[in-house]
């Protein structure tokens, strides 16, 4: 478990070193938040399109999941980034096993971004009407959010060999799980082949769980439901991670 | 069946003095043969250079013995376990040092220690130990709390030194050490290369396309150009191919070839002509009087021991650093890695 564990602490120290980036992380959602979020608020007048609850609460749990996604799948992919700086090479020359530092490298990315979604979510209470008590389950869900997502990444880092293609996946893959997540509008009123794929998404899950906790508005799925579905993905993509990781080499 | 135990006994320890021992190693990258068939042994103990220019396949070498890369053919045994099938093993028993940078630039030296020890399984005050002895041992532990980000090239070389060493490899691979380094820094490192023969009885595994650095720290030398060793042995082994002394001619007219005491003869691309002699004080005489019967006209004449450079001008025609490009490349790589 050395290894493991050694990873979870320098993924860690980096993200308490890299105070700047930090900070770029965090603002982008409040800006979201903030904006996007009250201007469209004073325009929707009728909230049962909602759930009852007025359009910037409805959004605080999507824009909480987005920023935990966000986060966890580029450091995910940042992988590239350690192949080609060196430190990924000190790891595939170590004894160790690959599987296992690959999995800590993955939580360490899901506890940073789980505290870039706590930082979220307290400065939330401040601008949106959400549960506190809420927080603690919410920042659950967004750690086994943060660990699909980060495994999401470590998948894809371990096919490609630079970060030219990375563009490439903001506009293919990130933007639209997140427009089919439910984390911006409901998914109710979509059309049924936008439905299909957001079924898919597991970002759908996290969003879903985190606004019944946050605000008590429930989606298409009762909350366990979406909890379990998500664990399933979740430990699926882990795996995925950790074998495409463990066969990833050099050339 | 007494025998047969000594024979065997006999034959694990003959097997033991080897550090490295590869046979007709062959790497192809698609159509491109990056390693066209090396064999070569280094003994336990011994500091080996492999000496080439850019792109020679040094390199890729050193990816397949340190079990990054998988060899296309031929076999490949470091610290007596073969690299395709007992990785993990060979694993447990190398350091490297990579040409590229691979600190980690957000952690301090300390850190960084750290993290490579927890790679390795090392822990609790073995590892703190460990790491100070280190540290202090490439004069770095005064800076241990500091970014390596602001590091120059050189302490970050040391701190790649201190960091292999610290799960006590039987074999070190150092691609191109110095690298980029500034004199001063590069002697500094050799320093360390030195010691850390001689107090922990590692072997060394280098490559390089410095000609001094080889020269300076090689126990042996393994000359590699185009994929293929064109020449190996001691420093002195392979100066003894070029014969004891080179002159060099800078001729008026028709730079043409002459023998002087059987000694190779070669026009050099800059119109020089360069002359291998046994001895070089008596033979110069002899030139001038060969010289003067072709009619050539001596503008210059300089002649100096054979140097590793020499040698590889010797075998291939070319000079080690000659090629297109070549220092572009290092200024390039260099600059990347500040």
């Amino acid at each position: 478990m050395r290894a493991f564990e050694i990873m979870v602490y320098r993924q860690i120290k980096r993200f308490l070193r890299a105070k700047s980036r930090v900070a770029g992380m965090i603002m982008t959602p409040l800006v979201w938040l903030t904006f996007f979020g009250i201007g469209w608020s004073g325009a929707f007048r009728e909230t049962s399109i909602f759930g009852g609850v007025d359009y910037l609460t409805y959004l605080s749990p999507g824009i909480f999941a987005m920023a935990v996604f966000n986060q966890s799948f580029v450091s995910g992919i940042s992988v590239i980034w350690d192949r080609e700086f060196g430190f990924l090479k000190e790891v595939l020359v170590a004894p160790a096993s690959r599987k296992e530092t690959i999995a800590g490298r993955i939580f360490g990315d899901s506890v940073v971004a789980t505290l870039q979604g706590a930082v979220i979510l307290i400065l939330t209470l401040f601008i949106a009407k959400i549960n506190p008590q809420g927080i603690i389950p919410a920042l659950g869900v967004g750690f086994v959010l943060a660990v699909a997502f980060s495994s999401f990444g470590v998948s894809i880092a371990a096919k490609m060999r630079s970060m030219e293609g990375f563009q490439m996946i903001m506009a293919l893959v990130m933007l639209p799980l997140i427009f089919l997540s439910g984390a911006i509008y409901p998914i109710e009123f979509m059309p049924s082949w936008m439905k299909a794929i957001a079924f898919i998404n597991p970002l759908t899950y996290a969003v879903e769980a985190s606004r019944v906790f946050l605000t008590g508005v429930g989606g298409i799925f009762p909350l366990q439901q979406s909890l379990l579905i998500l664990l399933t993905i979740t430990a699926v993509m882990l795996y995925i991670a950790m074998l495409s990781f463990e066969r990833s080499s050099m050339e | 069946m007494q025998w047969g135990q000594i024979y065997l006994s006999v034959l694990s320890d003959l097997k033991r003095m080897y550090a490295i021992e590869v046979e007709n190693l062959v790497k192809k990258f698609g159509d491109f043969e990056a390693v066209k068939g090396i064999s070569f042994k280094v003994k336990k103990g011994e500091i080996f250079a492999f000496l080439g220019p850019n792109g020679a396949g040094k390199t890729t070498t050193v990816h397949i013995l340190t079990t990054l890369l998988k060899p296309t053919s031929g076999r490949a045994t470091v610290a007596g376990y073969d690299v395709l099938k007992d990785a993990g093993e060979v694993r447990k028993r190398i350091g490297i040092v990579f040409q590229d940078p691979s600190v980690d630039r957000d952690l301090t030296a300390y850190e960084n220690m750290l993290v490579h020890g927890g790679v390795y399984g090392l822990k609790g005050r073995e590892l703190k130990e460990k790491i100070e002895e280190l540290l202090r041992f490439v004069e770095l532990w005064e800076f241990r709390n500091k970014l390596v980000k602001y590091f120059s090239g050189g302490m970050q070389r040391r701190l790649e030194i201190a960091r292999s060493l610290l799960h006590n490899p039987e074999v070190l691979f150092l691609d191109e050490p110095t690298l980029g380094l500034d004199p001063q820094t590069r002697a500094h490192v050799w320093s360390y290369i030195q010691a850390m023969k001689e107090e922990h009885e590692m072997t060394v595994f280098l490559t390089t396309h410095y000609m001094e650095e080889a020269e300076k720290l090689a126990d042996r030398v393994a000359i590699i150009d185009h994929g293929r060793i064109i020449a190996d042995g001691t420093v002195e082994e392979l100066k003894k191919l070029v014969g004891s002394d080179v002159v060099y001619l800078k001729v008026e007219n028709n730079a043409e070839c002459f023998e002087i005491d059987s000694g190779t003869c070669i026009v050099l691309p800059d119109g020089r002509i360069r002359i291998d002699v046994s001895d070089a004080a008596r033979n110069i005489p002899k030139i001038f009087e060969a010289a003067e019967e072709r009619g050539i006209k001596i503008l210059e004449i300089t002649y100096h021991r054979p140097t590793l450079n020499d040698v590889f001008l010797h075998l291939t025609g070319r000079e080690i650093r000659d090629e297109g490009g070549n220092l572009m490349k290092e200024i390039i790589r260099t600059k990347m890695r500040r």
